[in-house]
């Protein structure tokens, strides 16, 4: 990392470090215990970590100036690694999570293992630890590679990739110790919160600035997807976020939206994560690897151009279906389930140029298991998203809706398309970035390509079994007009179904901690630099 | 049309702008009405807020985490007014900051919970769940046993008072001597309780113990709270049946 | 706008030279463009795409016509139907009442006698009984009435109060020890007045209660007749309606090892079954009580 820093980038570096330093101290020290005070230690170590490599290297030779003219690779190496070390953290609490599920005791009583704490470090790990790194790490490169321009400076992908790892762990290590604002996939607290968004200005920045620089008058497709999902995000993230402290040294705060306006607000947020995080990046991920990996030209210029406004328009106003019958009112959920009907025309525009893409490079998918990645990717995104609009509308939410239908659903978007598609895009840059033609072993792909797609399978099919025997058994019944079953009947009946969603999860985490070693042995076996390293030859300005 | 993009795309700041723009319009339309139509949140004359040992109830069941198994939302579908009981409606959550709908029913409904259950069930319940209901998957919570910390009681009151719940300065200024007195119904401070917080507040001691007051205390205080802070969704069940 | 003739604007064009390349899998041209190596096919619109944007707009207009769905500010568009979700909720509460009224009406009336003879009434009835059971009582006596760890068995033919239907109903809906008016009372008061000694010998006795009847004169004896007889029995039989329970038959609801027998007789008991008046309707509560009168009836059955 610091040799690819001139001093005095290295010497402004270890400027933020000390600051960091000082904002663990005052944390620490005004909060003096409890979440706040241990996530200012967090803080204060990362600063001194920081401030020790960057200290001990800080009068190391200058980088060579020709690194100007090419890309900066190092932030994003550093990404990938950060996204498969929160893959593994957040599949494994999703595989522990599933178990006490069908086995309660399976992990003893203390208050950090419990279900209702485990949970939310698993979506939080996974959707923002996971996801969010491989959204950042690959934008920085699909950033550069499609303005053919460096990043805009040296320190900022650092700062924005360090700091959004900082929030990730405060996260997750605050609903283990029992901080958490209980929003859904916005539990963080209210500093954590902060923070986050002083690391979205920062990346934004960093994005335009970049962007600013290209040397190709369009913008691709994949950078619109990629600047959608940072702007939305920013604006989900602070209307959702907006509360009151308790105490300015407490990790404690009360939202400032109540009861249904609430209610609204976090589902508008909530959807629209999925609209914008785990769906808009990643198919500005799917733009970019999948020409790449299949050699083949995007289909339809045109349908980027439908599906990516539609997306963009459509996807705002359905939040509301997440709350049908619920006691925000009628008009409300009429516009979440027709707006959720509409957008199944861009986002199946979507999934059939990814498909159709692959006209004419179809004996590579049958060979190449990074390819097929994509390929059953782009499959399930077209399948979850016909599973969201369907059960969007209001009589069949009726029946889905509490229901592990929607776990589901859930699962089929995100192991079937986010991971797939994430690890589609791994296999592809890993060797690129270590200099080198393939993967350390193209068998253990193969592997985890099974592994993946029969983990995802058994997962969804259990679980869409699960929920609509749920469904069906809470409101069934009897010839005499009595309802037939009891609650703790349905609670017996979702046994045999936990058990196989854990044993799918654990197929897949397997796959997952495959892909892991597999990175690691190629990257240690680094043949030198990025294969596609200089840029080429600036025009004058 | 195509033209135009054509050029849009050349403007990275422009594509902010047209991205800003087409994706607010939506949550614009359906969140800005909710604060201007009247009828969205009717608040019934008897609402109470929750007294300042159910408030801490609420913040253990958030930092458990229950919410994650539990709803607090009877829709309204037939069968579950035939299940849970009368639907639930925008106005019982008005105080609510943030509100706990939730999303997923691995256990029941609790919107309706309070009163339907003894104390003493509640206590063995979270303690071990499978000692009462041996089918249960929920997870044991023994730690509950632990003193309650009030020091953010009071704190806790005044930004909610902030935020629109009404709170006055009585209340705040008593809220982690109510909560001790709630919990102790011989105690001098419990008419207090009632007097601030109207007469069918429970005063109990919720966990059996008097002389502590436990995280128990708080959590079943909340939980016998749950469905009672107002009658009127009982009334609109009961306005039909003349 | 008018379109410009010079091919080099044309979207899609080269902007250098105005060629398009052409695809040589699908015979499409590309834009132009190249990004790193990434280019775009310049196909036109699919048609089918349009189709299906208009179908489902047209959707959603007739749906926004029908139903609730446009804020207007104060006010929202309130549809052709005129639906309200929480009218329609209690309307369809209402039809499934009306649906089991043939049956479920039997059970507003008190005649429990004859209800409980008619077989036919009884086998349309009972399903609904027990699950009414499962999501409401089972959760402290059991899903079959067994009891739980301070709760009573239900199934075992002895009872604190009465076996008879119109007692149990009264039970199930004022509850005992409950937060209703009406409630039953009954509480096993605390004897810490009491010698350590000899709340120890009466512990002694109690437990070996189920063994054998007490033996007179001995000084637990005593003890028991002067403070426990008046409602547990003279001996300790229960059965005086009072909510005592019966000591002698081993279907305590706490436990009759010594220890927890003294724990009783020092802090007293006060358990608390809820009172169902306002959650369940009279008629259930008529038939849970059936139900519940003939769970001991079915585990004797079972026992035989
Ligand atoms: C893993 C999921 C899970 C979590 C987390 C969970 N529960 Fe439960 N809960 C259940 C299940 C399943 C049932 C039904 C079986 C039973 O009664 O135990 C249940 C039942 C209940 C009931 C009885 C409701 C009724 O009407 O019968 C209450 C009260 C309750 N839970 C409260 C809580 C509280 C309070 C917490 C958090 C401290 C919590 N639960 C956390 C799964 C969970
Ligand atoms: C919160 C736990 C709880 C629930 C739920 C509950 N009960 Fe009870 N029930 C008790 C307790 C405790 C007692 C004994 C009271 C005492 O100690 O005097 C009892 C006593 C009874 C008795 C009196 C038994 C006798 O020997 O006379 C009947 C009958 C009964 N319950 C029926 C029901 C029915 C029917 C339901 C459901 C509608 C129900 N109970 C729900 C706790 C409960
Ligand atoms: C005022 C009436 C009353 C008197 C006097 C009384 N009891 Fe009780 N006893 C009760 C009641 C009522 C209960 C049930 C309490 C409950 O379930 O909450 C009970 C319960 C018990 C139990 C628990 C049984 C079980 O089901 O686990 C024991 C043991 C017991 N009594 C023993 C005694 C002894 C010994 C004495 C005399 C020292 C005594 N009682 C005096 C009313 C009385
Ligand atoms: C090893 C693979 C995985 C396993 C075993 C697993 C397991 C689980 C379990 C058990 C739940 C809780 C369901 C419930 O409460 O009933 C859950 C929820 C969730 N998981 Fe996973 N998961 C896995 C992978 C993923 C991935 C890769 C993502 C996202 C990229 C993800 C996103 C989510 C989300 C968003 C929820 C919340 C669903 C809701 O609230 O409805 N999971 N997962
Ligand atoms: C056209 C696109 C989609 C639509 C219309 C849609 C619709 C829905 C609906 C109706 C629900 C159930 C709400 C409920 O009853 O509680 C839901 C839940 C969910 N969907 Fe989708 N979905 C779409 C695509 C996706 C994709 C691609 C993913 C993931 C990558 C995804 C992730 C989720 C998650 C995480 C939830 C659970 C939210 C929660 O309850 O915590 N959805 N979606
Ligand atoms: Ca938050
Ligand atoms: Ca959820
Ligand atoms: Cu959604």
């Amino acid at each position: 990392m610091t040799s690819t820093l001139s001093i005095s980038e290295r010497q402004i570096g270890l400027l933020l470090s000390v600051l960091l330093i000082l904002l663990g101290l005052t944390m620490a020290a005004a909060a003096r215990h409890g979440v706040m005070a241990a996530h200012g230690f967090m803080a204060l170590a990362l600063g001194l970590g920081l401030v020790f490599i960057l200290g001990s290297a800080i009068y190391d030779p200058e980088p060579p100036k020709a690194r100007m003219t090419r890309y900066y690779d190092a932030p994003t190496r550093f990404g990938i690694m950060m996204t498969l070390v929160w893959a593994m953290i957040g599949m494994g609490f999703g595989v522990w999570v599933a178990a006490l599920l069908y086995w309660p005791e399976a992990t003893p009583a203390v208050p950090w293992t419990s279900f209702g704490r485990l949970r939310p470090v698993h979506t939080t790990g996974i959707i923002f630890g996971f996801g969010g790194n491989a959204l950042i790490a690959t934008s920085f490169h699909v950033l550069q590679r499609t303005s053919r321009a460096r990043l805009a400076d040296s320190i900022s992908p650092w700062f924005v990739l360090l700091g959004y790892n900082l929030f990730c762990l405060w996260a997750v290590t605050g609903y283990l110790m029992g901080s958490t604002q209980s929003k859904e996939y916005a539990e963080a607290e209210w500093y954590a919160d902060l923070w986050l968004v002083v690391v979205w200005v920062t990346y934004f920045t960093l994005y335009i600035r970049t962007l600013a620089r290209r040397n190709e008058p369009h913008i691709y497709v994949a950078n619109w997807y990629y600047m959608a999902f940072i702007l939305v995000v920013a604006m989900l993230h602070i209307v959702n976020n907006l509360a009151l402290p308790v105490r300015w040294t407490a990790a404690e705060s009360f939202p400032v939206w109540s009861g249904v306006q609430d209610a609204m607000v976090q589902w508008w947020y909530g959807h629209n994560a999925v609209a914008f995080l785990l769906t808009a990046g990643f198919l500005g991920m799917l733009y970019y690897f999948l020409p790449v990996r299949s050699g083949r030209p995007i289909w339809s210029y045109r349908l980027s151009i439908v599906s990516f406004w539609g997306i963009t328009f459509f996807y705002i106003w359905v939040g509301s279906h997440h709350l049908h019958y619920t006691a925000l009112p009628y008009w409300a959920q009429t516009l979440g389930m027709t707006f959720s009907v509409m957008l199944l025309v861009p986002s199946w525009a979507s999934a059939g140029n990814a498909i159709a893409t692959l006209n004419g490079a179809w004996h590579k998918v049958r060979d190449d298991a990074t390819l097929r990645f994509m390929f059953v990717a782009a499959v399930f995104y077209g399948l979850s998203t016909f599973e969201g609009s369907f059960l969007a509308i209001r009589p069949v939410n009726s029946l889905s809706h509490y229901t592990d239908w929607t776990v589901g659903h859930v699962h089929s978007g995100t192991l079937g398309w986010v991971a797939m598609i994430v690890f589609g895009a791994i296999y592809t840059l890993v060797p690129q970035l270590s200099g080198r033609e393939a993967m350390a072993s193209p068998r253990a792909i193969e592997w985890h390509f099974w592994l993946a797609v029969t983990g995802t399978l058994i997962y969804v099919v259990a679980m869409w079994n699960a929920g609509i025997t749920q469904g069906l058994m809470w409101r069934a019944y009897d010839e005499n007009g009595a309802l037939s079953y009891s609650f703790v009947e349905s609670v017996e009946a979702m046994a045999p179904y936990y058990l196989l969603r854990t044993i799918g999860g654990a197929l897949f985490l397997t796959g997952a901690v495959i892909c892991a070693w597999n990175c690691r042995a190629t990257m240690r076996a680094a043949m030198g630099e990025a294969a596609d390293r200089p840029l080429a030859p600036q025009p004058a300005e | 049309m195509l033209k135009l993009h054509y050029n849009l795309e050349k403007v990275s700041m422009g594509l902010v702008a047209a991205i800003i723009v087409a994706a607010s319009i939506g949550g614009i339309v359906e969140i800005a009405p909710l604060f201007t139509i009247d009828e969205t949140v009717d608040v019934p004359d008897d609402l109470r807020p929750h007294t300042p040992l159910e408030l801490a109830g609420r913040e253990i069941y958030i930092r458990e985490g229950c919410y994650a198994c539990h709803s607090q939302m009877v829709r309204s579908l037939a069968d579950e007014l035939d299940r849970y009981g009368p639907y639930s409606l925008a106005s019982e959550s008005a105080y609510d900051h943030p509100m706990l709908w939730g999303s997923k029913r691995t256990g029941p409904d609790l919107a309706r919970l309070g009163g339907k259950y003894s104390d003493d069930w509640h206590v063995q319940h979270l303690i071990d769940p499978r000692s009462v209901v041996p089918a249960s998957i929920m997870p044991a919570y023994p730690w509950m046993t632990r003193s309650l910390d009030t020091k953010l009681l009071g704190d806790s009151l005044a930004t909610l008072a902030r935020v629109g719940v009404p709170y006055n300065a009585p209340m705040i200024s008593e809220a982690a001597a109510d909560a001790q007195a709630q919990s102790r119904p011989d105690s001098d401070g419990a008419d207090g309780v009632l007097e601030r917080y109207g007469n069918n507040v429970a005063v109990r001691a919720f966990d059996g113990d008097p002389s502590r007051l436990t995280e128990m205390d708080a959590l079943v205080a909340y939980l016998q709270s749950l469905g009672t802070l107002t009658e009127a969704p009982y009334e609109i069940l009961a306005e039909g049946d003349q | 706008m008018p379109e410009s003739t010079d091919p080099r604007e044309l979207p899609g064009a080269d902007p250098h030279t105005g060629n398009r390349k052409v695809d040589p899998v699908t015979g499409y041209e590309t834009t132009g463009h190249d990004w790193g190596g990434i280019t775009e096919l310049n196909t036109a619109f699919p048609k089918l795409v349009i189709w299906a944007l208009v179908l489902t707009f047209l959707y959603s207009v007739i749906t926004w016509i029908l139903l609730p769905a446009w804020p207007t500010g104060r006010d929202y568009t309130r549809g052709l139907l005129g639906l309200d979700q929480g009218v329609e909720a209690v309307k369809g509460f209402r039809d499934l009442a009306a649906g089991r009224q043939d049956w479920m009406s039997h059970f507003t009336g008190e005649n429990f006698a004859a209800l409980q003879s008619d077989t036919g009434l009884m086998a349309a009835a009972l399903p609904a009984a027990e699950r009414l059971f499962a999501d409401n009582c089972a959760a402290c006596h059991g899903v079959s009435g067994q009891g739980g760890p301070g709760f009573p068995v239900l199934s075992d033919g002895y009872w604190m109060w009465s076996g008879d239907p119109e007692a149990i109903a009264e039970t199930i809906r004022f509850g005992i020890n409950s937060d209703h008016p009406d409630t039953r009372f009954a509480k096993m008061p605390a004897f810490d007045w009491m010698e350590r000694s000899d709340r120890s010998a009466l512990a002694q006795l109690v437990a070996d209660l189920p063994n054998g009847p007490v033996k007179r004169h001995s000084p637990a004896a005593a003890l028991f007749a002067n403070n426990c007889a008046s409602c547990h029995g003279e001996n300790g039989s229960g059965g005086l309606e009072t909510g005592a329970p019966s000591l002698t038959d081993g279907s305590v609801i706490y436990g009759q090892d010594e220890q927890t027998v003294l724990n009783t007789i020092t802090h007293g008991r006060h358990g608390v079954m809820p009172s169902w008046a306002d959650r369940l309707s009279d008629a259930q509560i008529n038939l849970l009580a059936l139900y519940v009168a003939q769970l001991s009836e079915l585990s004797n059955e079972v026992a035989q």
